[in-house]
């Protein structure tokens, strides 16, 4: 192949690479920008695309710390959600690394049903166990309670969290924790000091699959929360919309506000993330 | 108007026979009672709730407001509580229009409150609030719409050459539907500047449609709860929507538009006329949201070719469990809300009281404070309240046959049938319902 | 379908040497029973009662009709509903071009950050980044990106002159469904893409170059080594997705709302309207099977894909 050639196709290969991101971030970046911009910029038209007047008004007012009368709990909401989504993710992680290590490393008649059954309760539409698990949970007391959302969403995630797990383990050859064995270790110490430590990076991909599932759910916990002691952020996000209005801006501020997290811990965790993936993928 | 006068002074007149005032603020003591309640939420209806402090430390009673929803989710989960059978609160907010579907859940407060409190209520508002000879809910704002416009799109010189020119009469603002439909195409320029528009989907349009029909002369039902609404009245009424989507005289959104987007739409300067809540009179006047504040007019609803005006209407209110547990409390607790000091609040945000002295109060604090556009607001809403307001009929299918009917509505909007054939099937449906429901 | 009793141990030589009691004879009981206890209590145990009201005219506001037993006849009635099936097909082809063009461009940005030799990780930062969006927040957003009148999108082609009309974008026959799955497509793009990514990052190098020595194009060696090496990643990403396919209701919802005219009706946007609005759960929960029945169909479908795409790499399960 010609230099000028392959130069060209750099250039190409760039530039589509460019716009597909482009795509990509826009829409997202484009609520970014709007949080900081008042209703009237927002909705202008024709569009202001440059903000005139960028400011953290739209924060403020949130928080009611401003003259505007839109005290949303915002920070009620925050805590609500990073402790549900927090501690259900270390529940599904537990329940994922038990689940999958059995999976991986037993072999037990109806195996494979089970594993498939696992998978497949997960595909149950979110809208065909609203009531039920509603009705459920309210004779349980668990209706507008950190817990009950707790709950569904470690149900939510630990299919998931299995099958990763599952294929993590079983690409770490088994000759590893057995040698461990013959030289004293019970299994329990084998796993905590050999498969454990090589799982990590799946650990850490599956771990923040079920955090950003439980961080951004709103259908069923729409159902189960009500007030300030469970209500998260995504649910918290319909505080805007009145029967005859939409505040944009104070909308788009607290969207900033559920993808900082998400964000921050997507960088932390994207090292891991693709060496996470590649979970049994193919066997060698 | 005169009707209302009467109202005005009949309330006046026991206002001052009796000593009400006095007596209505004595709330009763609770000390150390939690009063769990279920409140919508959202922008316009907090201001009231930080009121609610003051009723505690009048009682010694605790509020825990255990939901704050908007209403259509404030909906979904009172009719999970009444599956669940967890009904363990004692307030909870209302509406007319989705008060019947809850069958006997709510008191009727015509034995919990005292008459001459009742009394202070416009009374149409009361009897909108009354389903199967019950007071279920005591309200606590109104809603109908009125007409908001552009007003120098009025005063401009070539406009008033040009139209008519083209239409043979001088441009005003509209007393009818009709002349509705030629200035938004009059005004129209796609995709710049639209005549008016209309909200398109939901139980919204369902209203809208349902005051044209009253407004052209026709009716929903007939007495005996046949589907009538695909008569010739009812397809004048659709075709009244259709016409000016297909003239595109409207945004060719709307059948995708909510309140919100009217709303915003109008605020954004680039529709002319503007059927809508008074609740948004001070959003569109505010410079900081509007494009048009400071140029804003306002009419009473047009009248349809019956001669009637439109006039869909609803009412906030709020509502008393029967399984509460401490109903004096609750039945406080919403006198409260709901008394002159409070209801002032909330018409001090545009919201329309259902307090007969209110609209007075509100009104002359209005002039003093030179808010010449909310005064303006208040009287055509006052009117409108007292004579043209109707609600849709006050039975539990009433969502149900919405439901039936939008998508048709929305079928002949967006041209894939005709308003004929969308009513004819629609009426097919909503007799389905009635039937399922026993009314046939 | 669970028996444990024949339990063999992988690696007996191991265990011999363990005390009986040692041996756990009932491990993976042990550390499934959290697993399954879980999934019995949120799913099992709804979807049965859930089954049981589709047998009955339950109303939401009238409790005493639970007992009240009707057989099918909710579900024969779902037979004569139009609108029921017509919800359902779109549905399936909603599913099924939303699952191709997530894997297509999936593949194609995988493809192109893979050869990248600068700035890639912060590429692949910016290529998760719609993950982080609340599907009800993707909704919100779109409703206002596609708005006619001051949405950004009209306001942008406006302002470049591609137009001068006002697109009705969420109202208009085909674009409305186009835009609830631009949407989604926005939304799960990038699922597919990081797994597809994390598959080429897992590629073997050698056989690759014995092809190029071989003399094999570019294409030839996509189409017969990268491809079929990618495949269990791609059904990976299906079935992930297609376990969530019904995430989409909160766009739809909010975008659209299912209209206009039923445009962009889909079985969860139909299924929430019956059973809350009209309080119609029993009629709610015999269309919410149905649609259950779908979705269970399509993660099997994937997943016996998955296994196929693996066996045929020559792995075990």
């Amino acid at each position: 192949m010609t230099a000028p050639y392959k130069r060209l196709m750099k250039l190409v290969h760039w530039t589509v690479t460019f716009l597909l991101m482009v795509m990509m971030s826009v829409p997202g970046l484009w609520v970014m920008l709007s949080s900081l911009r008042p209703n009237r910029e927002i909705l202008a038209k024709p569009a202001v695309w440059i903000p005139q007047d960028p400011g953290l008004t739209n924060f403020i007012s949130i928080f009611g710390l401003g003259d505007e009368q839109v005290a949303i709990p915002v920070a009620s909401y925050f805590t609500n959600s990073v402790i549900i989504a927090v501690t259900s993710t270390f529940i599904a992680l537990a329940i994922g690394l038990a689940g999958g290590y059995a999976f991986s490393r037993f072999r037990f008649r109806g195996k494979n049903g089970l594993f498939l059954t696992l998978m497949l309760l997960r595909a149950v539409p979110g809208i065909a166990l609203s009531l039920p698990v509603f009705i459920l949970w309210s004779k349980l007391g668990l209706i507008d309670s950190t817990l009950g959302v707790i709950i569904v969403y470690v149900a939510l995630n630990v299919p998931f969290t299995i099958w990763l797990m599952d294929g993590f383990f079983r690409q770490i050859p088994m000759e590893l924790s057995g040698a461990a064995q013959i030289d004293g270790c019970t299994r329990w110490q084998a796993f905590w000091r050999i498969e454990f430590p090589l799982a990590r990076s799946g650990i850490a991909a599956a771990g923040m699959f079920a955090f950003l599932t439980s961080w951004n759910e709103y259908a069923l916990a729409s159902q189960l929360t009500r007030s300030t002691s469970s209500k998260t952020l995504p649910v918290g996000l319909m505080d805007f919309t009145a029967q005859f209005t939409i505040d944009w801006a104070g909308m788009c501020a607290m969207a900033v506000i559920i993808i900082i997290p998400a964000l921050i811990l997507t960088f932390l965790v994207q090292k891991h993330l693709i060496r996470g993936l590649t979970f049994g993928g193919v066997q060698h | 108007m005169r009707r209302l006068t009467i109202f005005t002074l009949g309330a006046a007149i026991i206002a001052l026979a009796l000593p009400a005032p006095a007596k209505a603020q004595d709330y009763g003591s609770f000390d150390g009672y939690t009063l769990r309640v279920k409140l919508i939420g959202g922008a316009q209806y907090e201001p009231l709730y930080a009121e609610i402090e003051k009723w505690e430390s009048m009682t010694g009673a605790t509020v825990d407001i255990i939901s704050r929803k908007n209403h259509f989710e404030l909906d979904r989960e009172i009719k999970q509580d009444i599956a669940a059978g967890s009904l363990n609160w004692c307030v909870g907010s209302n509406h007319t229009s989705f008060a019947p579907q809850y069958g006997n859940i709510y008191i009727d407060l015509n034995d919990a409150i005292d008459k001459d409190v009742l009394a202070g209520f416009v009374p149409l508002t009361l009897e909108h609030s009354t389903v199967g000879g019950r007071l279920v809910q005591l309200p606590r704002h109104s809603d109908v719409s009125n007409l908001f416009y552009i007003k120098s799109l009025y005063e401009d010189a070539d406009n008033k050459k040009n139209f008519r020119a083209e239409y043979g009469y001088d441009l005003a603002p509209p007393q009818t539907w009709e002349e509705v439909s030629d200035q938004a195409k009059f005004f129209a320029d796609p995709p710049d500047f639209y005549g008016t528009q209309y909200v398109g989907k939901d139980e919204a349009i369902t209203g809208r449609f349902y005051e044209m029909l009253v407004a052209e002369g026709g009716q929903l039902f007939d007495e005996n709860w046949n589907p009538t609404f695909n008569s010739s009245a009812g397809v004048r009424a659709l075709e009244w929507f259709v016409d000016l989507y297909n003239a595109k005289a409207v945004p060719a959104g709307v059948a995708n538009y909510l309140w919100d987007d009217t709303g915003l739409g109008f605020a954004s300067g680039t529709v002319a006329l503007n059927l809508d809540w008074a609740g948004w009179a001070s959003f569109f006047n505010d410079p900081e949201n509007s494009q048009v504040a400071g140029d804003i007019g306002v009419i009473r609803a047009p009248k349809g070719s019956s001669g009637k005006r439109t006039g869909w209407s609803g009412s906030h209110s709020f509502s008393v469990t029967e399984t509460c547990d401490n109903k004096p409390a609750a039945v406080s607790f919403i006198t409260f809300l709901t008394d002159h000091t409070r209801q002032m609040v909330e018409a001090r945000k545009g919201l329309l009281p259902t307090r007969t002295q209110v609209w007075a109060d509100a009104k002359k604090e209005f002039q003093a404070n030179n808010q010449d556009l909310l005064v303006q607001v208040f009287d055509t809403w006052q009117a409108s309240m007292a004579e043209d307001a109707f609600t849709p009929p006050l039975i539990p299918e009433w969502i149900e046959v919405s439901n039936v009917l939008w998508p048709r509505l929305q079928g002949a909007v967006v041209g894939e049938m005709t308003a004929k054939q969308a009513l004819d099937e629609a009426a097919e449906g909503a007799r389905e319902v009635m039937e399922d429901a026993g009314y046939l | 379908m669970l028996a444990f009793g024949r339990l063999e141990w992988l690696y007996e030589p191991v265990c011999l040497m363990i005390p009986f009691y040692r041996r756990f004879a009932n491990t993976p009981v042990l550390l499934l029973s959290p697993a399954v206890l879980i999934m019995a209590f949120v799913v099992v145990i709804p979807i049965i009662f859930s089954l049981y009201t589709s047998l009955t005219p339950y109303r939401l506001t009238r409790p005493d009709s639970l007992f009240t037993f009707i057989g099918v006849r909710n579900y024969v009635r779902l037979f004569g509903n139009e609108d029921f099936w017509s919800a359902f097909g779109r549905t399936i082809i909603f599913l099924v071009i939303a699952l191709n063009l997530e894997f297509l461009l999936g593949l194609g940005i995988a493809l192109l950050i893979n050869r990248l030799t600068w700035g890639q990780r912060t590429l692949r930062t910016l290529m998760m980044f719609p993950m982080m969006f609340s599907p009800i927040l993707v909704g919100f957003q779109f409703k206002y990106v596609f708005n006619d009148n001051i949405g950004i999108l009209n306001n942008a082609l406006q302002a470049l002159g591609v137009t001068d009309q006002a697109i009705p974008w969420l109202v208009d026959k085909n674009l409305a469904m186009f835009s609830i799955l631009f949407a989604e497509v926005w939304m799960s793009t990038s699922v597919f893409a990081i797994l597809l990514l994390a598959g080429l990052f897992a590629i073997p190098r050698d056989p690759i170059e014995a092809a190029k020595v071989d003399g094999c194009n570019p294409w030839q060696v996509f189409r017969h080594i990268t491809l079929p090496f990618l495949m269990p990643f791609a059904f990976i990403a299906m079935t992930i997705r297609s376990l969530d396919v019904a995430r989409a209701y909160d766009i739809v919802d909010v975008m659209t709302g299912g209209g206009p005219a039923g445009r962009t009706e889909l079985l969860w946007t139909l299924i929430a309207r019956v059973g809350y609005d009209n309080a119609r759960m029993g009629q709610a929960n015999a269309m919410a099977y149905v649609s259950t029945i779908l979705s269970l169909l399509f993660t099997y479908y994937f997943y016996r894909k998955l296994m196929q795409a693996r066996r045929y790499m020559g792995g075990a399960q």
